[in-house]
């Protein structure tokens, strides 16, 4: 039985009044993922966002998901999911227009979150030392795939590019049989959402620096290198043992792999020997497990086509939720092939409170992965819908920034606000 | 150090494997002084698994503990002695942060649950890192890193174009859970600097990365499709792929061109500027339509060239191009190397060897690794004496009846 304690703590989490973090403003700009999700983790815990979008939009909003598919730049799921939260202003940063309305918005600030490339960020008045000299107690994290520094640094780069740069696709899919078949990239959008997390986590870390040194300062984060650090031993085989790994061959320990079952996919892997032997009781004791071709975890890897086969044939006959709850309950580390509809339909997240429903304007309610970490006292919350493209313009420029409103309609005119 | 953004900041390590030691690692990195505790009874596995340095076995030797404990200090603590507890207890008094990634529940068998912590020192930070979290049906339930990325739904969504779930090559979830983890123990650090409050964190690894799925859970959710696994295609943007180049079956070069200008620029390179007026490639949509034609045209390209060299060409117009990366190529890349990402301290036991290091660069407060990963136990008299005052006879006395151990 848990404390009382922890739940109380860790289930309070709605009350965006109680944060802490109420007090920081935030400045995002840029396009894609990488910047808007780093600020949506701060948005999250209660900090004050304020997301800039160039005068076409985030390029987020063109992606979707969309509902039935059918394109709507209000309507994107990655978006929603990305800026809910926050609110959202347009300027065009590549004039001197936008660029005073950039200025009006840092000098309110506490923090710049930000993923414009290092080539390009002089011509949107993002350049990081100019603005540290300009704002010197602004925390300025920049995102980009190579690092602000080194022969790469203005190179151009997407996902695809960071997670081939960074070593993993390399990787990936691990014991392939297929030589032919490339280097494969992870679902999604991983490189870029490390780049946001890292952002996150040195942003606070700046800021708690401030908090003792009154200071701002410069932040380079680059993401080929945050994938370059997650490559499990991999790298180490080559510089502790000259050894180069890659996405063929055969897996060092058996079993480890996907397996059919009767109504969708499990993947079975035993490490150590007692899950092994626990794995074999809950199969029913067959004769084959007993031979000396299975005899421990490296036999079983070499010898894991026959295994395979052999096992195959029980795990046809077993539903996946039942093996999974069955095997787990014996402490073996299995878990199924989860679909979205799984996730969605866990009976363990929905006990969580882990999908947020946020209601957004014009497309209804919609479940959202919600907090990644339960927190006993920051509280994590959901509280505004995704920004229509430019619908705080007037409410930030104006009202709180003292911009005129003739001034800043002439500038919504031309496209620049 | 001083000048370091967690400085100052002691952290208590109870962590192991892998996810855990990477979230203290970053902590490490930013300045906190982190105190990793290890026993021999329960040896942390990635000092007992290849590869070992030069392929010599040796508990100080692994690279797979030396890569994720850069910056830290090692003590020997037998926690299933009572001595030992009562000792990790009373380095509580001296933390600010407390660390593991147990199983649900095992803090508190062992008498360091959190309600005992908070008696001991009432602003600590405890953050709990396990598989499913520390509530829920399935909170005992154990999680390694390649079953969390199938239970993300991340080997589902992930594959060849027309084949099935696909694994992804490394156990994502594990440095994925231990970099949130990182940033809530950051985010905790500073509640407690605006407001003086300690607290608890109960973080799931399955949530952690679920968190990170949005494009295929709101496929699901706005529309009840599950995502088509599609290789190295993207939703929108044509051509986008990793495609063979010159040499062996490891050398393959990926492209993605994100723009009109990018893709006239891609067919100036190829030679074939006539290719960006051709009907089935005029629009990123037309391009996406006819990916298999444009796809077949580019291998033609890539196949007969060093990686490289298309990189080169396709840089200097603009467009993303890189080969994928080996653990050598990594090691003996350029950039790397210049930008210092690459750390070679000085180790007893292995000597000089590359690590990966530190992926952001900090004007204000400069993170540098400050020493290598720890021989195991190393610190053990050193932090007993400094903190809790323990010395001579009491160590030799604590060592034979194995509490540092």
């Amino acid at each position: 039985m848990r404390p009382q304690i922890y739940s109380e703590a860790c289930l309070a989490v709605e009350n965006h009044e109680q944060s802490p973090f109420k007090a920081i403003k935030i400045v995002e700009c840029g396009e894609g993922i990488s910047a808007a999700y780093g600020a949506k983790m701060l948005a999250d815990l209660g900090a004050e966002v304020i997301k800039v979008e160039p005068p076409g939009g985030d390029l987020t909003r063109r992606r979707g998901p969309f509902p039935g598919h059918k394109p709507d730049p209000e309507k994107s799921g990655i978006f929603i999911y990305l800026n809910a939260n926050k609110r959202g202003v347009v300027a065009d940063l590549t004039k001197p227009e936008g660029r005073e309305l950039l200025g009006k918005l840092l000098a309110d600030a506490d923090i710049l979150i930000h993923n414009v490339a290092p080539r390009d960020r002089a011509a949107h008045g993002l350049d990081s030392a100019a603005l540290c000299a300009a704002y010197p107690k602004l925390i300025v994290t920049a995102i980009s795939i190579f690092g602000d520094t080194g022969p790469y640094a203005d190179w151009r780069g997407y996902e695809l590019t960071a997670s081939n740069a960074g070593g993993w696709a390399f990787l990936s899919p691990g014991a392939s049989p297929s030589p032919e078949l490339p280097p494969l990239k992870c679902f999604g959008s991983q490189s870029d959402f490390q780049g946001g997390v890292h952002a996150a986590m040195l942003t606070l870390a700046a800021y708690l620096h401030r908090l003792k040194s009154g200071k701002g300062q410069a932040i380079d984060v680059s993401e080929q290198e945050c994938v370059a650090a997650m490559l499990e031993m991999n790298f180490m085989h080559w510089t502790y043992a000259k050894r180069e790994t890659s996405r063929l061959g055969t897996r060092l320990i058996g079993p480890w792999f996907i397996a059919d079952c009767a109504d969708g996919q499990i993947f079975v892997v035993t490490v150590e020997e007692h899950q092994w032997k626990a794995l074999v009781d809950l199969m029913g004791n067959p004769e084959w497990a007993a031979e000396d071709l299975f005899k421990d975890r490296l036999l079983r890897g070499q010898n894991q086509d026959a295994l395979k086969a052999l096992m195959g044939e029980w795990f046809s006959t077993q539903k996946v939720q039942e093996l999974y709850r069955n095997a787990q309950g014996r402490r073996i580390p299995m878990a199924p092939v989860n679909t979205m509809r799984d996730l969605y339909d866990s009976e363990h997240l929905a006990e969580r409170q882990f999908f947020a429903a946020l209601e957004q304007p014009g497309v209804g309610t919609l479940r959202l992965p919600g907090r990644p970490t339960q927190y006993g006292r920051t509280p994590w919350s959901l509280r505004r819908p995704a920004p229509r493209l430019g619908e705080h313009g007037a409410e930030v420029f104006c009202t709180e920034l003292g911009v005129a409103p003739d001034r800043f309609n002439d500038l919504r005119k031309a496209g620049l606000a | 150090m001083a000048d370091l953004p967690l400085a100052g900041i002691r952290v208590l390590d109870f962590t192991w494997a892998w996810a855990g030691p990477f979230c203290t690692m970053q902590l490490a990195h930013l300045g906190a002084e982190v105190i990793r505790v290890e026993s021999a009874g329960r040896p942390c596995v990635t000092r007992a698994i290849p590869p070992f340095a030069d392929d010599i076995a040796g508990p100080n030797r692994a690279g797979y503990f030396n890569q994720y404990n850069q910056g830290k200090k090692s003590i020997m603590l037998d926690l299933s002695k009572p001595e030992a507890i009562d000792i990790a207890c009373q380095l509580v008094k001296h933390a600010d942060v407390v660390v593991n990634n147990f199983a649900a529940g095992v803090m508190d068998k062992l008498g360091l649950g959190y309600n005992k912590l908070r008696g001991i020192k009432a602003d600590i930070i405890m953050s709990e890192m396990s598989g499913y979290g520390q509530t829920g049906p399935f909170k005992a339930f154990v999680g390694y890193g390649p079953p969390a990325s199938a239970a993300a739904g991340m080997f589902f969504g992930t594959g060849y174009r027309g084949g099935g779930a696909g694994e992804i090559g490394v156990s994502y979830p594990d440095p994925n859970a231990g970099i949130f983890g990182a940033f809530a123990i950051v985010a905790a650090l500073t509640h407690r600097a605006l407001t003086g409050e300690g607290q608890y964190i109960d973080q799931s690894q399955l949530e952690t990365a679920v968190v990170l799925m949005p494009e295929g859970l709101l496929e699901y959710e706005m529309n009840q499709r599950e995502p088509e696994r599609n290789g190295n295609r993207d939703a929108v943007m044509a051509p986008h792929e990793c495609y063979k180049a010159a040499g062996d079956d490891e050398k393959w070069v990926s492209i993605a061109v994100g723009s009109e200008a990018e893709w006239h620029a891609l067919c100036q390179v190829l030679g074939q500027p006539a290719l960006a007026g051709d009907p089935r490639f005029k629009t990123a949509a037309l391009r996406k339509q006819n990916e298999d034609a444009l796809d077949e045209i580019i291998t033609a390209w890539t196949s007969t060239r060093d990686r490289w060299e298309t990189t080169r060409a396709l840089q200097a117009v603009g467009v993303a191009a890189f080969p994928a990366m080996s653990n050598r190529d990594l090691a003996e890349d350029a950039h790397l190397n210049e930008r210092g990402y690459l750390v070679r301290l000085e180790h007893p036991e292995v000597g000089q060897r590359a690590h990966a290091g530190i992926p952001w660069k900090m004007s204000g407060t400069p993170c540098a690794v400050r020493s290598p990963a720890p021989l195991r136990g190393a610190d053990t008299e050193e932090v007993l004496k400094k903190l809790l005052g323990i010395t001579g006879d009491r160590v030799e006395q604590l060592r034979k009846t194995g509490v540092l151990a």
